[in-house]
């Protein structure tokens, strides 16, 4: 793998290749991050040009029990890539590769070193993005970002750092080289990916990172509202966040802020304001500046002074260059400062404003806060004068206190930072004793000799811990929130169904066709079996899988042990991901007890067109690739849903579903197009509607559309496109099924025929459907020895279900 | 050199170094840690290892520290680029702290070193005018021109100029860069005009730089510049034809001296003072700029930046030729139906914040497609004389410049500054053979030529 413009050369005078460098300088600068903490000393820095030279470095270093940090760009703001005294530094700066841009799977697979923002300038062509944007992402490196599990402003619509990884190729404490599975969306089994995503380099190097892009916005809309107060800045976005309106982004950047910021780029932002907000709306024109418009009108009965799109693309860069690099300009403001990362649910975030308030009263300090306010993650830096020691203790009390409120008002210590050395003393606030053990039984398995990055991350054994919270016993909402907590019991249809009642929904399809032909949610009765089996359907509107709009989980390991993971809020890097790795898991590690899932807006309406063969052809799959490629182009949103039937009386039908609104611009221009496409294809148009979204499947039935599927079992097959499987040009649809439903993004099959004989690309069938199918063997690369390790911390004693394959070797 | 320092700038200094908050944001638009991937060569590694002397926990003459500040090439694009507003100087300074700990002069103690008088020629018209000098500049610039992807390039832009590569191909080797781009310049005449060939009516010498070329109260004072003057006199010389023919009273005053800028890159403090004072007598005691003043005009934007350093050092307003041009109403301009990418000399666009000015000119030419390269404030790698010293690094950095060019899919690359332009037509000629580098106002000339 190798890219135009990465060529790399040893620097002069120092021990050329990538052989230890061990001079002076190196071992000062890479003593150091962006963290300003100090840890030590390295006794050596590598920086391999190739995966194979990175696994004999770890390999060496394993031998010789010396530690190892791996370190991105040491951007990190927790430490995370700080040496010991007498460590390794393995820095993975010459590590460049990226292969082709997939722009059918929309993939890309890279190496550690490369840049966010090369990341997206690669994709660029092809009309995609890599959605996760750090502020720091013109210098942060994928590995670094996958380290931190990093979010940025635009996560609020598309997703931090996990929800864009398809798989990762990594190397463990001894050298060796091993992967996380196929790639393929909604993969069962314990995720290795979410494991490693964030976990500071503390249990595995992450050597290649297949990444999922994102189609660009076909329009954007960009506002700067400007708030005489903070407390209504903050108030206005929970209000419009609740209002159904789903920006890109929403920033907030308070009047402190606002000074450096102004002193460093001059922008024209008023300073004698409390809070000045970005907001960001994409989609097609029409809605980007319909939300705008609507989004202004709150904004400015929310308490607004002004409100202002940016005229053009060079203003709303200006504006984001702003914002991006207001943590920078901070240096600006005092020799020294505390920065927090700390997140509470979005609806309690004007309480932890107003508290904010008191705790700079009360301490005497100054704060400047950067807000990612949509995620109800914000930035307090506490400024001071670090030659007095008076003020230093003033400012990191005033840090503790701010974080102590942001956690009693149910949040998390760290929504992107993550924990390094930084926040050690507060992550045992949030975690539960028996979360503490899991986690300390995790890292001796995957590093049984503590070499890889020790004493990061993990709470300190003889910390107090937080008390487990206590599961729900009933569905309950926080509409304020955004968040739904339920028992596993629940019926996730009734959860949804009072969700819908308020516009609002978890994102999840989970709707195929049932054996009686009506449509509804297939397999998945409860919240427990949703989150247990990942079982889907296609995703009509959502952004993918349950593990997509998990945040919370209440398990029960196999010998009882009840433990508590994730938080209500929408982005939380404290610890390992324990509630992303176990969904999906099955009920081989742990029982569930209950879960807490993000809502969304719910789609208002479903588009449904009916299409047959004109004159009796038989339909067939090479005719319909290219109407299915087309229909996938639909700016901003997820690809129609497709219902083929080959068996159909009269040649086959195929039918064409997709969220959106009931407008001309919306599913009326898709309408267009899907009339244009069958056209093409030698289709006549059979049915046209646009239902209500939640009425769908009824209105599918009572049209008559679903006969054929009346016939098909409870079984479903749930088959994958692999990343990077698509040759341009290949033909991609399952030529042998005779009935499936499509989701072009990503790209998936599900059908009721039994898989036996597959097309080459979608050989690997990621899950059997029906309740409660037990767990598939993972794939090859996923190393049997973890995951028998896992089975043996989180059920030791064998009591819950044990796959044959996890018994072998 | 080092200066001896008061407890006073000691805690300055300190302060000033706290200002950088070790965010690394400026890590991607550092030339030598692109090139290295190597954080010691990075301005964060820089800023680090100045702390850790200043703090006494390190050395100031340790080798590595002294490599790691010689191998700056003193671009300044992490001063562009550093949110916080940590000053350039700094990284000077400990390039200071660190030479004077060593005891040798800035810039030459490590590293692959140049025979000294070498470097004492390498600031002097004279040595410029070599073939020796010239031939890195020269060779790499026809190599650019001439090279055989250019027929194909511009037989795909449209108009007329799709005839140019035919005629320039049957034109003999030049052996001058000045040569090269009046060769270019005959081509692109010749293909607008749809003739077999062009021919540049240029101006003689010594109407236009010349003793006679004298004019009573100018309203412009030409800075000649070494580089310009010993490469690309032409050059220099159709500029002030464009100048005059947009009505201005140009005046090239005599005896003036190279700017100082290359005997302060070789550490030779006395020479930069003794070109100043040259410069300071040719271009006398005119009347402050408020009281309207002549400009002064400076072609090179190395020169420029060395002269704008020096505030009041020359009596007027020194002004960088874009900054100029763009003030100026030009006669009328012919279009010009090509694919322009403009390369951003560090000195224009870092040293003197001129970034909006000459792409506003190229705009400005009807028919002509600007296009963005990607990185354009990374440094080309040519950096005076530091190219020469660390050559492995400049050719890694020439042809990171030159592959972002090249993606353009522009027909020409414009730019303002000879050292860059020869650094880039040198690896154009490897990346895309064919792809030509003009300077800016040459284009300007071109576009607004009689007849
Ligand atoms: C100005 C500024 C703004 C920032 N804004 C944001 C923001 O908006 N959102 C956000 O989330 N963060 C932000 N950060 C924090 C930081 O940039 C991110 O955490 C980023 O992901 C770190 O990337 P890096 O390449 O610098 O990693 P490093 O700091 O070098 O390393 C970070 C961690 O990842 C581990 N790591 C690095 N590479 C690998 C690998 N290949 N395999 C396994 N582990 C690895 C390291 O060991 C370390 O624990 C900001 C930082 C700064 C300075
Ligand atoms: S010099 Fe500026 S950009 Fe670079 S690390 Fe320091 S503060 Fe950041
Ligand atoms: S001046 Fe240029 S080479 Fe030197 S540290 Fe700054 S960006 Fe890097």
């Amino acid at each position: 793998m190798s890219m135009p413009g990465q060529s790399r050369a040893s620097r002069p005078g120092a021990s050329g290749g990538s052989g230890p460098l061990t001079d002076a300088a190196s071992l000062s600068v890479y003593a150091r991050d962006a963290s300003h903490l100090a840890l030590g000393r390295p006794a050596a820095v590598y920086l391999p040009a190739g995966e194979p030279e990175l696994r004999a470095i770890v390999r060496q270093a394993a031998r010789e029990r010396r530690p190892l940090v791996c370190r991105g760009a040491g951007t990190g703001l927790s430490g995370g890539a700080l040496p010991g005294d007498g460590w390794v530094v393995l820095g993975t700066s010459r590590l460049l590769g990226c292969g082709p841009v997939d722009p059918l799977g929309r993939t890309v697979t890279v190496e550690p070193g490369l840049l966010n923002e090369r990341i997206s300038a690669l994709a660029r062509p092809s009309g995609l993005h890599f959605a996760p944007d750090p502020s720091s992402q013109s210098a942060a490196t994928i590995g670094g970002n996958i380290g931190e599990n990093a979010g940025g402003p635009h996560c609020l619509r598309h997703g931090v750092t996990l929800q864009h990884l398809r798989r990762l190729r990594w190397c463990d404490a001894r050298g060796e080289p091993a992967g996380t599975g196929r790639g393929l969306p909604l993969e069962r089994g314990f995720d290795l990916v979410s494991l490693l995503c964030g976990s500071e380099g503390t249990l595995g190097i992450v050597t290649s990172a297949d990444l999922k892009l994102t189609p660009d916005g076909r329009s954007v809309a960009t506002l700067l509202a400007v708030f005489p107060r903070l407390d209504d800045a903050v108030s206005a976005v929970v209000n419009l966040l609740g209002s159904g309106l789903l920006p890109v982004a929403v920033e907030i950047v308070d009047q402190a802020m606002l000074e450096a910021v102004e002193k460093a780029f001059a922008f024209g932002f008023p300073t004698d304001v409390e809070a000045a907000m970005i907001l960001e709306f994409s989609g097609a024109a029409e809605e980007t500046a319909g939300d705008a418009a609507r989004a202004a009108d709150l904004l400015r009965r929310g308490g607004a002074r002004d409100v202002q799109t940016a005229a053009d693309e060079a203003e709303r860069l200006a504006l984001w260059r702003c914002r991006k690099k207001a943590f920078g300009a901070v240096g600006r403001l005092a020799p020294s400062y505390v920065t927090m990362d700390v997140v509470v649910p979005l609806g309690r975030l004007p309480l932890l404003v107003r508290d904010i308030q008191d705790i700079k009263a009360r301490w005497g300090v100054e704060i400047a806060t950067a807000f990612h306010a949509g995620d109800g993650n914000l930035h307090p830096g506490v400024h001071y004068d670090d030659t007095d020691p008076e003020q230093a203790r003033a400012a990191h009390a005033a840090a503790d206190a701010i974080i102590a409120r942001a956690l009693e008002l149910g949040g998390s210590v760290s929504g992107e930072h993550g924990i390094g050395i930084e926040k050690l003393h507060v992550l045992p606030w949030m975690l539960d004793a028996e979360s503490a053990r899991l986690h300390h039984e995790v890292k001796t398995l995957f590093d049984p000799q503590g070499l890889l990055n020790p004493g990061k991350l993990l709470p300190a054994p003889g910390a107090s811990f937080a008390p487990c919270p206590e599961p729900p016993e009933s569905v309950d909402f926080q509409w304020e929130s955004l968040t739904a907590r339920a028992p596993a019991s629940a019926c996730l249809a009734d959860l949804q169904s009072a969700a819908m009642d308020r516009g609002l929904w978890v994102p999840l399809g989970a709707w195929l066709p049932r054996p009686a032909g009506s449509w509804g949610l297939a397999t998945a009765g409860t919240v427990g079996e949703a989150v247990a089996d990942l079982v889907t359907g296609p995703v009509l509107g959502g952004s993918g899988s349950v593990r997509d709009c998990l945040l919370e989980l209440w398990a029960v390991t196999g010998d009882g042990r009840r433990f508590h993971t994730g938080a209500p809020v929408f982005k939380n890097v404290a610890g390992y991901d324990f509630t992303h790795a176990l969904c999906g898991s099955g009920r081989v590690f742990v029982e569930m007890q209950a879960a807490t899932f993000q809502l969304r807006p719910c789609p208002a309406h479903l588009g449904i067109w009916g299409l047959k063969t004109a004159g009796g052809v038989p339909l067939d799959w090479p005719a319909l690739e290219p109407l299915l490629r087309r229909l996938r182009e639909r700016p901003n949103q997820p690809g129609p849903v497709c219902l083929v039937d080959l068996e159909a009386p009269g040649g086959g039908t195929l039918i064409v579903t997709a969220p959106g609104r009931d407008t001309d611009w919306d599913l009326g221009a898709l309408g267009r197009l899907v009339g244009e496409c069958a056209r093409q294809a030698g289709l006549e148009c059979t049915a046209q509607a646009v239902v209500p979204f939640r009425d769908g499947p009824t209105e599918l039935a009572a049209r008559g559309l679903l006969p054929g599927w009346a016939a098909a079992g409870s079984d479903w097959d749930l088959l994958g496109l692999p990343a990077g499987a698509a040759d341009p040009g290949q033909n991609v649809l399952p030529v042998r099924l005779r009935r499936a439903v499509l989701q072009a993004d990503p790209w998936l099959v599900w059908t009721p025929e039994s898989v036996t004989d597959p097309a080459p690309w979608f050989a690997d069938a990621v899950c059997r459907g029906g309740r409660a199918a037990p767990l598939p063997r993972p794939a090859e690369d996923v190393p049997a020895a973890y995951l028998r390790g896992l089975k043996r911390i989180f059920d030791p004693d064998g009591r819950l279900e044990t796959p044959a394959w996890l018994e072998e070797g | 050199m080092a200066p001896a320092m008061t407890d006073g700038m000691q805690t300055e200094l300190r302060t000033l170094l706290r200002s950088c908050v070790q965010c690394g944001l400026c890590l991607p638009h550092c030339a030598t840690w692109l090139a290295t991937g190597d954080d010691v060569q990075s301005p964060r590694g820089r800023l680090i290892l100045l702390d850790e002397i200043l703090g006494g926990r390190a050395d100031a003459a340790e080798p590595s520290f002294l490599a790691a500040f010689d191998q700056c090439i003193g671009c300044r694009a992490c001063e562009s680029a550093c949110p916080s507003g940590v000053p350039y100087s700094l990284l000077e300074y400990g390039q200071d702290l660190a030479f004077a700990a060593a005891g040798s002069p800035a810039g030459w103690s490590s590293g692959p070193a140049l025979p000294a008088p070498l470097i004492r020629r390498l600031s002097s018209v004279r040595f410029l005018r070599t073939a020796a000098a010239a031939a890195t500049l020269a060779s790499g610039l026809l190599r650019g021109l001439l090279g055989p992807g250019w027929r194909t390039r511009l037989a795909r832009a449209p108009g007329g100029l799709g005839r140019l590569p035919r005629l320039l191909g049957s034109l003999p080797r030049s052996p001058s860069a000045d040569e090269g781009v009046v060769r270019l310049l005959n081509g692109l005449i010749a293909a607008a005009a749809g003739a077999a060939a062009g021919r540049v009516e240029d101006p003689s010498p010594s109407a236009t730089v010349g003793p006679e070329s004298r004019v009573a109260s100018p309203d412009i004072l030409f800075f000649r510049g070494c580089a310009n003057e010993g490469l690309m006199p032409g050059t220099s010389r159709r500029l002030l034809d464009l100048l005059r023919r947009c009505g201005c009273r140009v005046d090239v005053p005599q005896g003036q001296a190279c700017c100082g800028a290359l005997a302060a890159h070789t550490g030779d403090g006395r020479g930069r003072e003794d070109r100043h004072r040259r410069n300071r007598e040719a271009f006398g005691p005119g009347p402050a700029p408020a009281d309207g003043g002549p400009w002064i005009l400076v072609e090179a934007s190395g020169c420029g930046h060395e002269l704008k350093s020096v505030p009041g050092e020359l009596a007027g307003e020194v002004l960088d030729a874009t900054e100029i041009l763009t003030r100026l109403s030009l006669p009328p301009l012919r279009p010009v139906p090509l694919k322009v990418a403009f390369h951003d000399p560090c000195h224009l666009r870092h040293g003197q914040g001129i970034v909006a000015e000459p792409r506003r000119l190229l705009r400005g030419i009807p028919g002509l497609e600007l296009v963005e390269p990607a990185e354009p404030e990374v440094c080309c790698g040519s950096g005076g004389a530091w190219g020469l010293r660390y050559p492995d690094l400049s050719g890694i950095l020439a042809r990171r410049k030159a592959e972002n060019l090249a993606a353009t899919g522009a027909d020409l690359v414009v730019t303002t500054n000879p050292g860059c332009l020869g650094q880039i037509a040198g690896a154009l000629a490897d990346v895309a053979p064919g792809l030509p580098v003009l300077p800016l106002t040459d284009l300007l000339w071109f576009a607004a030529r009689k007849g």
